[in-house]
């Protein structure tokens, strides 16, 4: 079961995805929908972009991670489902480093990011460095309390991006990739703590992307949405895995298999089983996972 | 192929589902329960009841069907055309439930596995239904056997393939109750029993018909009525697929086609 997604080099990784024609600026197509089906059918993993390796990890004493061996495919979603206090949120954060704010953790084994292979837990690595390449949104959208417009410069600005002309494209580039362009274009000076939840959250993917960066971590992104805002979000979580890579922390299955490729079920710190998402709901190999799927956990 | 068989549903069978885990098993011997909401085990429960019924009446029909044409029991017939209404409530009730139970619950893994199985066994055993109707209808309007009478001439081949294909829809929807791989396995090991009878029967309805083509009419509806046996066969053995998909989670390799 730890041999997991096997890093198999997709020959041709998404190529028949060229039938719609329109290339975004990054030359990433829009596939059909058959094409995604038929993509999820098969469940070609793509080229590793991380890689998880005898990652363990403890609160204090508390061994909140054991063991953990997983492949990140490039350019698709995986999702990490499993019950409150399996560890799913807490692997998630040791991508961007979130809990070295903690004091007494610790991390042992290693997430190794392609291409240069830095292992983004070892301790040489700088946390500041992991998270200008893998952007972070959380479950409660939680934007700055500044306009639209200087939320998503903000992290261009710590970058040192001073021209206004260059801000201004990046800004515009990194709004409307998360969809909510049209929606503020008028607004960009308004506060962004007067949009409706579901456009916060997109206001914190665009502030997320507009730093480009290679990993998209989501944690419980659309827990605190309605319906209308969730589908919005899905939608754009299916669009952006052309461009980054996706990981998304859910409890809710039927968004995992909504959109994610695959799906990762981790139980007391440990990960049971990751396969492609169209074989975890329908067929799972271990028990544990259908148990907990079908709602016969606990 | 008596017309009282029935299928007796045994509920709370103890039949293991697949490779059985001695990890986990904190899930009791019938697969379809073991929910934290019980909603979801009832209504699982209640599908596969209905199915199971469903297929006690449709065996019931089939072998009605074909004694009420070697005995010309007209009432026999009747009493099965009667009936079909009754198989086709069956069908859409478990029809809308099926597609109730997915729009409400979202089933996934083993119970969507299981509700399609269903689903698809009720349209299995509809189909099933239909052919105990035509043998019927043939049978309502066959009349008094004659010396030279082709249904006579096959019998005996009427007669086994309508034992064959009883045990074969009984042995599938056993699977269904109690989740048996096995009992699956061997339906569809006994289709090919089936298609020989037929080829054979065939056989001798031609040499009969060559020898006295008077009877044309009830020759062809004869072979109509072997057919409709054979396909009965089929149905089985489809039932007996859905089975072993909904317990094992993988599709059955197709058998070589037909010819």
């Amino acid at each position: 079961m730890n041999t997991l997604v096997d890093t198999q080099i997709a020959t041709q990784p998404r190529q028949a995805a060229t039938m719609q024609g329109e290339t975004s600026a990054q030359g990433s197509d829009t596939p059909s929908l058959s094409i995604v089906l038929e993509d999820r059918k098969s469940a070609r993993a793509n080229p590793a972009k991380a890689t998880a390796e005898k990652l363990n990890f403890w609160y204090g004493t508390n061994q909140a991670l054991k063991n953990i061996n997983l492949v990140i495919p490039e350019h698709q979603v995986t999702a990490l489902i499993g019950p409150s206090g399996c560890g799913k949120s807490t692997f998630l954060r040791c991508f961007n480093r979130m809990h070295d704010l903690q004091a007494d953790t610790k991390y042992e084994g290693a997430i190794t990011l392609r291409p240069d292979n830095v292992n983004l837990v070892g301790p040489e690595t700088d946390p500041i460095e992991v998270r200008m390449r893998i952007g972070m949104v959380f479950q409660k959208p939680n934007p700055f309390p500044k306009s639209v417009f200087e939320n998503v410069a903000y992290g261009l600005r710590l970058r040192g991006i001073r021209n206004k002309t260059e801000l201004a494209e990046r800004v515009e580039k990194a709004l409307r990739g998360a969809a909510i362009w049209d929606e503020v274009k008028d607004r960009l000076n308004d506060s962004a703590l007067a949009l409706s939840g579901g456009q916060m959250q997109r206001v914190c993917i665009s502030r997320a992307l507009a730093t480009e960066p290679e990993i998209l971590l989501f944690d419980e992104p659309t827990s605190a949405l309605d319906p209308i805002a969730t589908a919005k979000i899905e939608e754009l979580i299916t669009e952006l895995r052309q461009r980054v890579t996706v990981l998304i922390v859910t409890h809710n299955m039927q968004q995992a298999a909504r959109v994610s490729d695959f799906t990762a079920f981790m139980y007391l710190g440990e990960l049971v089983e990751v396969d492609a998402t169209s074989k975890i709901f329908t067929n799972p190999a271990k028990k544990a996972t259908e148990d907990y799927i079908t709602g016969r956990y606990g | 192929m008596e017309a009282d068989e029935q299928v007796t549903a045994s509920a709370g069978s103890t039949a293991p589902l697949a490779p059985p885990d001695p990890a986990a098993s904190h899930v009791g011997s019938d697969p379809l329960e073991g929910h934290t909401s019980k909603a979801v085990d009832h209504s699982l429960t209640d599908l596969r009841t209905h199915a199971v019924e469903m297929g006690g009446l449709v065996i019931d029909q089939v072998g009605s069907a074909v004694k009420a044409l070697l005995d010309r029991d007209l009432r026999l017939a009747e009493l099965v055309l009667s009936r079909e209404p009754l198989v086709n409530d069956y069908e859409s009730r478990l029809d809308r439930d099926t597609l109730l139970f997915i729009a409400l619950q979202q089933p996934v893994a083993s119970d969507l596995r299981a509700t399609r199985a269903i689903a698809r066994v009720a349209l299995e055993l509809e189909r099933v239904g239909d052919e105990s109707k035509k043998i019927a209808r043939f049978a309502a309007q066959a009349g008094a056997a004659t010396e030279h009478d082709p249904v006579v001439a096959v019998a005996r081949y009427l007669r086994h393939m309508a034992s064959l294909s009883t045990t074969m829809l009984r042995n599938a929807v056993r699977a269904l109750d109690e989740a048996s791989p096995e009992l699956a396995r061997e339906v569809l090991a006994r289709d090919k029993e089936v298609d020989a009878e037929f080829s054979t029967a065939l056989r001798q309805l031609m040499s009969f018909v060559m020898q006295d083509h008077q009877f044309l009419r009830a020759t062809i509806d004869t072979v109509f009525a072997l057919k409709g046996l054979e396909r009965i066969g089929d149905h089985a053995k489809n039932i007996a697929e859905q089975v072993l998909y909904m317990v094992e989670g993988e599709r059955p390799r197709k058998a070589k086609k037909r010819g």
